[in-house]
């Protein structure tokens, strides 16, 4: 693509959608290598049944849904980061944003696939259409998750319309989509009300929608009686991981771009510094959550809670269980708590052990727990199979191949609101900070 | 025969995708009206249909209403 150089020091965030470099061919080229591996062990699965995996009953549960948890989980990184942090005015937000919501639409898509594939026979989705019953979490599940998909994808439209105007005005290729895409936009006061207004309400919208589609994600394993599952706590406590996991994943993509489209400018210490904070806080939820979660499970001593218990505490999965234990919790606590490590490098390793840690924090909730069933089954036995594994990292191929290309079509930062920052923040946050202050008037 | 790409075209197209959001969230409403008329013939338990609705049609509604009022909103905010 050819533009004109109009936005000065802004035409950085310009700069990867009119260039296209060797690293984003190699990039683009490998994650499709990885998808088409990940593609072909599915059609496989499908062809064979899933006799390919390491399910069997009683695990009738593995990766797959280990992966869908894990992905609508971080789905809530955009919620958070963009609608909490746009309601309460967070200034520093405005390079993130976009960032976030983009993890946000991406990640909910593949979360949801993970389901279908779970399901062996993809055709048999015709039935939860055709005859599906509301007593079942699950289909609370396909209507919140449809409906946060929903909700996210405005949500990410909403702040490009003026970002796909600026493309529309600058761009010779695709500018026939962009005007499409921009429906008309020429910065008019009474368009900037309506969108700016629209923007706020979906800000207040997605919030609700997004904690509600966790809470049900948490109610597929504890309306069930299993044990380590059938808890009142399940609700917040997989909310607190969605956040969690999702600041994480955030940070990474946040030093991933800064790295490839040199955003120095744009994302600085002080971005990695609060959300690293933010991670912290984050840390001692998760862990609060999880002492209470089991201290509960271990003072009732139930006997079938106590196979759980311990497989997960002294077991076969106690390497897990203390992994993510130090994961999520030991290593953010050394790392974030200290000013002096809570740098770029510091958040980055913090959030990449998040990432590994909550991820097995999914798989050790499904996993155990339905290797010991409460019913009269012999004790089960799960090691999952190549297939599950190449259809996993698929997944992840996925989430970075659809980042990737969307930053080939849109600016990855918002270019409007950064300039709206510079132009109008400061005037904004002057006044505002005057505001709370006792001696000057409102 | 070249593509049409004139201001005419690109409101066309504009208008299809509108529709087919539309389409999309009427659809949505329509498969839980489907859920709850079934499970009433059934006598399947259909207070948990209706409660879901009852959360789930309203928000749906207001996703399309946001949407139309920003594709309308811009048509109208034009110079």
């Amino acid at each position: 693509m050819s533009f004109e150089n109009k936005w000065g020091q802004d035409e950085r965030l310009f700069e990867p959608i009119e260039k296209t470099g060797w690293g984003f061919r190699a990039t683009v080229a490998i994650l499709l290598v990885l998808v088409a591996w990940g593609a072909t062990s599915y059609f496989r699965q499908v062809k064979y049944g899933l006799g390919v995996t390491g399910m069997a009953e009683p695990v009738s549960w593995g990766l797959y849904i280990t992966n869908f948890v894990f992905f609508i989980g971080i789905s809530h990184a955009g919620t958070l980061i963009s609608a909490i942090l746009r309601l309460s005015q967070a200034e520093w937000r405005r390079p993130i944003t976009r960032m976030a919501e983009v993890i946000t639409v991406a990640v909910l898509f593949i979360g949801a696939g993970y389901v279908l594939i779970d399901l062996g026979r993809p055709d048999r989705m015709l039935n939860v259409l055709l005859y599906g019953r509301y007593q079942s979490p699950l289909l609370w599940d396909a209507t919140s998750i449809s409906a946060y998909l929903t909700a996210s994808t405005i949500y990410l439209y909403l702040p490009l319309i003026p970002d796909i105007a600026i493309l529309r005005d600058r761009a010779r290729k695709w500018n026939f989509i962009f005007r499409i895409l921009s429906l008309g936009w020429q910065g008019t006061a009474k368009q900037q009300k309506v969108l700016n207004r629209a923007i706020a309400i979906m800000a207040v919208l997605v919030i609700p929608i997004a904690v509600s589609v966790h809470t049900v994600v948490s109610f597929v394993f504890s309306m069930t009686l299993q044990p380590g599952w059938h808890s009142t706590i399940f609700g917040p406590y997989f909310v607190v991981g969605a956040i969690f996991s999702g600041i994480a994943v955030l940070i990474i993509v946040m030093v991933v771009f800064r790295k490839a489209f040199r955003l120095e400018a744009y994302l600085k210490e002080i971005h990695f510094s609060n959300l690293g904070l933010l991670l912290l806080v984050m840390s001692l939820l998760w862990f609060y959550f999880t002492f209470a979660e089991y201290l509960t499970g271990f003072y009732g001593h139930e006997p079938e809670e106590m196979s759980v218990f311990w497989d997960k505490f002294r077991g076969q999965y106690a390497p897990h269980f203390w992994a993510m234990v130090t994961f999520n919790f030991v290593l953010p606590i050394i790392i974030l708590g200290n000013r002096r490590t809570r740098t770029i490098l510091g958040t980055l390793i913090a959030s990449i052990t998040i990432s590994i840690g909550m991820w097995m924090e999914r798989f050790l909730i499904i996993v155990p727990t339905l290797m010991n069933p409460r019913l009269e089954y012999s004790r089960g036995f799960y090691f999952p199979t190549l297939t599950e594994w190449s259809i996993t990292i698929a997944g992840f191929a996925l989430f970075l191949l659809f980042y990737v290309v969307f930053t080939k079509f849109f600016p990855i930062i918002s270019a409007w609101e950064v300039k709206e920052g510079r132009e109008e923040g400061l005037e904004e946050v002057d006044h505002r900070v005057r505001s709370y202050l006792p001696d000057y008037g409102n | 025969m070249k593509f049409p790409t004139g201001d005419k075209t690109v409101s066309i197209i504009q208008y299809v995708i509108y529709l087919l959001f539309c389409l999309f969230v009427a659809g949505i409403i329509g498969w839980i009206a489907h859920l709850i008329l079934l499970s009433r013939e059934l006598q399947d338990v259909p207070s948990a249909s209706i409660g879901i609705s009852i959360v789930a049609i309203p928000l749906f509604s207001t996703l399309i209403a946001i949407f139309s009022y920003v594709f309308w909103g811009m048509k109208r905010g034009k110079q």
